[in-house]
């Protein structure tokens, strides 16, 4: 008496049916990905928090944003411009968005390709986390870098036992990044 | 202090980060016998091999959740629309509908901004909107909504709603829950429910039926497969006290939800029964004195076979071939049946007497048989129709019952 209902669930019509289906679900995955991240951009307009600011790039792809964070007061980033790229995928706010910081920058938990650890852009992640959210959890990260899991272990032992040290290679690395 | 560069450190934090188990097949799969969960376990553990062949005769049908770290949240959410579907109660599912949005102002309370959350309760929304139009449309089956939850944007966005609402009520109810925690409640809600991909544990489990699913009146049961004694999977009502209209019902293998269907045949049945009854009547017998098919002495001597209780309710057997409804409830046999179907009027009410038929020659069993009465409750006994009713009527589960 099962088959009855396996041949309604696989006859043709019903794939057909369901390919249709899909095809609309991607173009709404699109749409949704897009109206959400117009909905982030409002909110970083409106409500604009200190120090940190972003936009989609130029070329009219919401899927790609640049960022800047000002280094924080009283660390030793304070004053410096930091550039950052964030790209979304289809999947977003599903997937953490890529984040890399673009300006060179000397920090334990940044790589030298401006490759980010930080537990929210991954198995963290959450779907309420958006752009605002990271760029103020990176601004935070700045002042407290997360040492137990160093990307630059040199860092990490600087930070620990020679914070003047440690500021001159920041301000080595440093480069302020002509707009594009 | 480390042998690897960093750049080996991050080329190995990424494939790390980016590794997902190999999990086939769709994210929700269309329900499926459970014999095959038996079939999987029966060269493993004798206890485990035990346990599934018992629960492919209690619980025949299964539905099985792609392990992608979702399937817990996946599969108790698909069982509560697929319940809500199932109840076919327009009002209900605008009721639901109604409450869930409410729950909007947990989220608010605890600080979640409107304009991150509500592309997800917009798809809750849509899910209450495809239900509702398919109980409009006597959709006969739930494959619309199996469809809604493989699109993995949709229902990952159902799942965070849910999530979200888990993690909030938890948040406002915080005395419940902590002390079943290993870390502090927000840090918990931050790593464990609001997450894209965390598997769902069992505070977080208890937490989602008694914010989402408990106000709907529908239960949850969670049957563990483990190694324990016993000949059959161990079950758990998550909310014991309270009157439930309908389980959902878990399976529970470490790590892993799917869900599960009780042997419960359809109960609506009275219009096939009446459409086989009509359908053989419009002939004579095949051979004149033999017994009807209603009123067999043999079937009668049977304590507790099913006697059809809706008889009476029914104005006339001879009025379903017209009814549109026996072809659909043949399709689902084992479709979820809920106390409201149960006393339905077994025949749509408007639909129309077949002229060519007088009410007042009733068909030919009928009239050579004066021991039936018309108020009494009546054996069917088309074996056609029979079938998924006997497994409720005969006590073939009885043995597996401890």
């Amino acid at each position: 008496m099962d088959y009855t209902m396996e041949d309604t669930q696989n006859s043709a019509p019903d794939s057909l049916e369901a390919t249709k289906l899909n095809a609309g679900a991607q173009r709404n995955d699109t749409q949704s990905v897009t109206k959400r991240l117009q909905a982030e951009l409002m909110q970083l307009m409106l409500s604009p928090s200190p120090g940190i600011s972003a936009f989609p790039d130029a070329d009219g792809n919401l899927l790609s944003w640049t960022a800047t964070i000002t280094g924080p007061t009283e660390t030793p980033y304070e004053g410096l411009i930091l550039k950052l790229s964030f790209a979304f995928s289809n999947n977003y706010p599903y997937a953490p968005p890529t984040v890399l910081f673009k300006t060179p920058i000397y920090h334990p938990n940044v790589d030298f390709s401006g490759r980010i650890c930080l537990d929210i852009l991954r198995d963290k992640w959450s779907a309420v986390y958006n752009v605002q959210s990271v760029l103020l959890s990176l601004q935070s990260l700045l002042g407290e870098p997360n040492n137990a899991s160093p990307l630059n272990a040199q860092a990490a032992e600087l930070w620990d036992t020679n914070q003047e040290e440690f500021k001159r290679h920041v301000l080595a690395r440093h480069r302020d990044l002509d707009d594009e | 202090m480390n042998p690897l560069s960093p750049e080996e450190m991050e080329r190995f934090q990424k494939l790390s980060n980016e590794f997902e188990p190999d999990v086939q097949g769709p994210l929700v799969s269309t329900k499926q016998s459970s014999h095959a969960i038996a079939v999987e376990y029966a060269n493993a553990d004798p206890t485990l091999a035990t346990k599934t062949g018992t629960l492919a005769v209690t619980h025949p049908m299964t539905r099985i959740m792609k392990g992608d770290g979702n399937c817990g949240w996946r599969a108790v959410a698909f069982g509560y629309f697929e319940m809500l579907f199932a109840l076919r109660d327009p009002s209900r599912v605008q009721r639901e509908l109604a409450r869930i949005k409410s729950l909007n102002t947990l989220m608010d309370q605890v600080g979640q901004e409107e304009h991150l959350y509500e592309i997800f309760v917009d798809a809750t929304e849509d899910i209450f909107a495809q239900i509702s139009a398919a109980i409009q449309n006597g959709t006969p089956d739930e494959s619309f909504l199996v469809d809604a939850f493989n699109e993995e944007y949709s229902s990952n966005s159902v799942i965070t709603h849910f999530r979200l609402l888990t993690s909030a009520w938890m948040k406002l109810n915080p005395h419940r829950y902590q002390a079943f925690l290993p870390l502090p409640l927000d840090q918990y809600c931050a790593t464990q429910v609001e997450t894209v991909r965390t598997e769902i544990d069992e505070v977080g489990l208890q937490a989602l039926v008694d914010c989402v699913i408990e106000g709907a009146g529908l239960g949850v049961e969670i049957l563990y497969l483990d190694r324990s004694e016993g000949e059959a999977v161990t079950p758990h009502q998550l909310s014991p006290n309270r009157p439930n209209i309908a389980t959902i019902r878990l399976l529970y293998r470490p790590g892993h939800y799917d869900l599960l269907y009780r042997a419960e045949p359809t109960v609506n049945m009275a219009p096939v029964v009446n459409y086989q009854y009509a359908m053989t009547s419009n002939y004579s017998p095949w051979e004149q004195g033999a017994l009807s098919f209603d009123v067999n002495p043999h079937l009668m001597s049977i304590p507790n076979l099913m006697a059809d209780p809706s008889y009476g309710m029914a104005p006339s057997p001879i009025m379903s071939p017209v009814s549109p409804t026996p072809a659909q409830q043949s399709t689902s046999p084992f479709r979820v049946s809920s106390p409201q179907d149960m006393f339905h009027s077994p025949v749509p009410s408007h639909a129309p007497v077949p002229s060519t038929i007088p009410i007042s020659s009733p068909p030919p069993p009928m009239t050579s048989l004066p021991s039936r009465s018309s108020d009494g409750p009546q054996i069917r006994l088309n074996p056609l129709v029979m079938k998924p009713n006997l497994s409720r009527s005969l006590p073939i589960t009885t043995p597996f019952k401890k």
